[in-house]
């Protein structure tokens, strides 16, 4: 438990990360360090993002799934890794 | 009166007109046939077409054709039609009225057509009745169209078929009387007769019970609606049962019903804790469904217990961090690995700068500086020595211990992965000071450590929980009292097979003895191999060993091995000869520090000393062939470059020197300083890449690229003879 705590601490610490958010599955954060109203939209948002993601994939092939997401945009990272019972989102700006 | 023929196809022949007034008298055939003011044939045709799979269809297509025919003529003939050999039974009655229509059809052609109709029906029904009858068909030729044919038409008897006589008569009816009379004697007999008893006329009639009405109430049936989106992986799911990483047999076997949680893995218990919280949970998302406030419900708490314990979820973060890193180190690992570092494009600020930096340095070797492995765990800590994972080349082991100051801390040694310059994979903390490490060849998870109390250590790096190490020498009765300077793995060819190599750790610590200690995953059984000797006579008896400091196998063959001691001497070994030395190289007169065989050419090796010299001996050779002397600080390392043969890197205590010897053998071709007070301790080459890793005194460690070494352009055995010439040309320059 500790080093779990341990880990996010130096993820938080890395260069350019912005944030980190716990989403459980149904879409509740659970544990975050932005602030509460990113938090909420951004839970919203890659609640539906990571289950279209993750049906594309699966449609593909059944067996298949998904295990990160990462989506490049002008301004950020955001990284997901998606499990069945939570979701693990980070957001980062290397260029910072 | 006689039948007609019964041959099928003469009763059909035709009779044509020009025969037909020959026979009139006897006969009447006649075509029917209707004709309009204009002459025009408007026979209606008939409305009920036979089955034409049926004799009677081309019969009635015959004489339709008659009546087509027939129209030429000016009389019309009556077709065989009425003499068809159908059963004599049906046609009796058809004969009655077709007689009477035969008289009056000239007359009234009108009125007979609702008769011939019949006529039709009762033609062609007959046929069906009867039945399929295979045509026999008779060529039709012009002397039978000609000849007489005789047709009788006769009554044939009645037949009866069904006949129910009443039972009951009018009471007007003639013989009513009679009847009345006969029942009466009838209801007297048996009214007399004997036994009559049994038998009693009654009525009866039925009671109707009562009627009653009932009302009964049921529960209403509640209809949910319920949808669900289907996609392809829902289907495979629900064939396939629970998901195919909980227990991998269930994907096979089809099974719908969730199981219980799985068997005999430590994971196990989360795991169903977890899927147990997700059903629990599952009931309450029904219930809230736009839950914006968060970490409110006892829930939410719950959930993130179980998910932060989860090993999946330490799994992710894992990955997580590592693409962030990857992300912050991007640019310096594609250099390390040799790839185009593309400019980020976010960065349109710094380029310009960036770029001046690049043109200047473009053409002169030089060191370019990637990253330093570093972590709060070894801030401060003396890194001690360094190695390559045979097996991973991303991984590097470093020990970290303090072997010359007073106070002993304990050891720590890490394993560093590239994919995370900011923290190590494993690390491991060591009883004592760390002051050599090897990783193992044929068990490639295997690492041995050396410490400063003399102890071995063995570590599983495989394992992420393991803390301790596999195998310990601190109980071996024959361990090293001294601090171990160096370890080695390596492979020996067993003389019979040639196949298997058998690996053998091998150490040297400065109780002078240098061990070789079997691994077959138990401690260890020590064979003493060498006592080092002083080659001086002393006095001193205390000890007539000599510490051991470094050690180097020859590449190529495992049974050879230099020894560098504290005096100075290079030895050069045997492992067969556990008595004497083969060799004794002297040139040095203080401490030798390490010792290193050129890799492209085996007979080459360097050495180096506290004597702030390097030495470059030849196998044969008692007298070195060349030294080197750059800065008057002793020298902690050297290592032969793995890619260039004239290459080879050198760190003293202030710099990490380049050398080439086939530029200059009187300087090195690039000098990095350390910024004191820091102190560079040792250094290693990577075998895939251009780079190379320094450590320091303050635990860091530094990766290097080394640029713009054009000479790396031939091939490695094209080397090994620009090595060779390179050293004839300058030892026949000196000699």
């Amino acid at each position: 438990m500790a080093e779990v705590e341990e880990t996010l601490r130096r993820i938080q610490s890395q260069k350019g990360v912005q944030g980190i958010v716990i989403v459980n599955s149904e879409g509740i954060p659970i544990k975050t360090t932005l602030d509460n109203s990113s938090t909420v939209q951004y839970a919203g948002l890659i609640h539906q993002l990571v289950m279209k993601a993750r049906s594309t994939v699966r449609d593909i092939d059944p067996q298949n799934d998904l295990t990160f997401l990462r989506i490049r945009s002008k301004k950020n990272e955001i990284m997901i890794a998606p499990d069945k019972d939570y979701f693990l989102i980070v957001i980062q700006n290397p260029s910072d | 009166v006689f039948p007609a023929r019964p041959s099928w196809s003469s009763a059909v022949s035709i009779r044509s007109p020009d025969v037909y007034p020959r026979n009139q008298r006897l006969h009447r055939n006649y075509i029917i046939s209707v004709f309009d003011e204009e002459d025009n044939d408007v026979t209606p045709q008939p409305l009920y077409q036979a089955d034409p799979g049926s004799v009677q269809a081309k019969a009635s297509r015959f004489f339709l054709d008659e009546i087509s025919g027939g129209s030429t003529s000016d009389q019309t003939i009556t077709s065989a039609s009425f003499s068809m050999p159908f059963s004599r039974s049906v046609l009796g009655s058809s004969r009655f009225s077709s007689q009477s229509t035969i008289e009056s059809i000239n007359e009234e052609m009108e009125d007979t057509f609702p008769k011939r109709d019949i006529l039709f029906m009762s033609c062609c029904f007959p046929s069906d009745v009867q039945g399929k009858r295979v045509a026999v068909k008779e060529q039709v030729t012009e002397n039978m169209l000609n000849a007489v044919i005789d047709i009788y038409l006769s009554e044939t008897d009645c037949i009866s078929l069904l006949d129910i006589p009443s039972t009951s008569v009018s009471v007007e009816a003639d013989n009513a009387d009679t009847i009345t009379e006969r029942n009466k004697q009838y209801a007297e007999i048996c009214k007399n007769m004997v036994g009559n008893e049994k038998y009693v006329d009654r009525s009866i009639q039925t009671l109707n019970d009562a009627l009653k009405h009932k009302q009964v109430q049921s529960d209403s049936i509640v209809m949910v609606d319920a949808g669900t989106f289907v996609s392809t992986w829902e289907m495979y799911d629900t064939v396939s049962g629970p998901e195919p990483d909980e227990s991998v047999s269930d994907s096979e076997t089809k099974k719908a019903d969730i199981p219980e949680a799985a068997v005999d893995s430590s994971r196990a218990a989360e795991k169903s804790v977890s899927m147990g919280s997700t059903t629990s949970t599952g009931s309450v998302t029904s219930s809230m469904k736009d839950v914006e406030a968060f970490g409110n419900s006892l829930n939410a708490e719950a959930d993130l217990q179980l998910i932060m314990l989860s090993e999946r979820f330490q799994q992710n973060l894992l990955a997580t961090e590592r693409s962030i890193v990857g992300n912050v180190f991007q640019p310096k690992l594609a250099a390390y690995r040799q790839l185009l570092v593309l400019d980020n494009p976010d960065r349109s600020l710094n380029s310009e700068a960036v770029e001046q930096k690049t043109e200047g340095s473009e053409n002169s070797p030089a060191l370019e500086y990637l990253w330093t492995f570093s972590c709060e765990l070894s801030r401060g800590r003396s890194v001690s020595s360094m190695t390559w994972n045979k097996k991973n080349p991303d991984l590097l082991a470093v020990g970290y211990g303090d072997s010359e100051s007073s106070d002993q801390k304990p050891g720590l040694v890490c394993c560093w992965s590239l994919k995370n310059p900011t923290w190590p994979e494993r690390f491991f903390h060591c009883d004592s000071a760390v002051t050599t490490l090897d990783f193992s060849t044929n068990n490639p998870s295997h690492l041995a450590v050396g410490m400063h109390n003399g102890t071995i250590a063995i570590y599983n790096v495989q394992s992420q929980n393991n803390q301790t190490d596999v195998i310990n020498s601190s109980e071996c009765p024959n361990k090293h009292m001294d601090p171990v300077w160096q370890l080695k793995w390596t492979l020996e060819e067993l003389s019979l097979t040639g196949e298997d190599k058998v690996e053998s750790l091998y150490s040297v610590a400065a109780d002078g003895r240098v061990s070789k200690w079997f691994c077959a995953c138990l401690p260890v059984d020590v064979m003493k191999l060498k006592r080092i000797h002083d080659e001086k006579k002393t006095e001193s008896v205390v000890s007539a060993l000599t510490p051991g400091l470094c050690f180097d196998f020859h590449p190529t063959d495992s049974n050879i091995y230099l020894v560098g001691t504290w005096e100075g001497l290079i030895h050069k070994c045997s492992c067969s000869n556990s008595q004497q030395f083969m060799e004794t190289y002297k040139k040095h007169f203080c401490p030798v520090s390490c010792i290193a065989w050129c890799p492209l050419s085996p007979s080459l090796f360097l050495s180096c000393s506290s004597d702030w010299t390097i030495q470059l001996w030849k196998q044969d050779q008692f007298a070195p062939v060349l030294g080197f002397t750059s800065t008057q600080k002793a020298v902690c390392d050297i290592k032969w470059s793995p890619k260039w043969a004239t290459v080879f890197g050198v760190v003293n205590v202030g710099q990490l020197e380049i050398w080439d010897l086939k530029s200059s053998i009187m300087d090195p071709l690039i000098v990095e300083s350390a910024v004191p007070p820091v102190n560079m301790k040792c250094l290693l080459f990577a075998s895939h890449t251009d780079c190379l890793v320094v450590g320091d005194s303050v635990g860091q460690v530094t990766v290097y690229l080394l640029k713009n070494m054009r000479i790396g352009k031939g091939s490695q055995v094209k080397d090994k003879y620009t090595l060779e010439t390179v050293i004839q040309s300058f030892t026949s320059v000196i000699t």
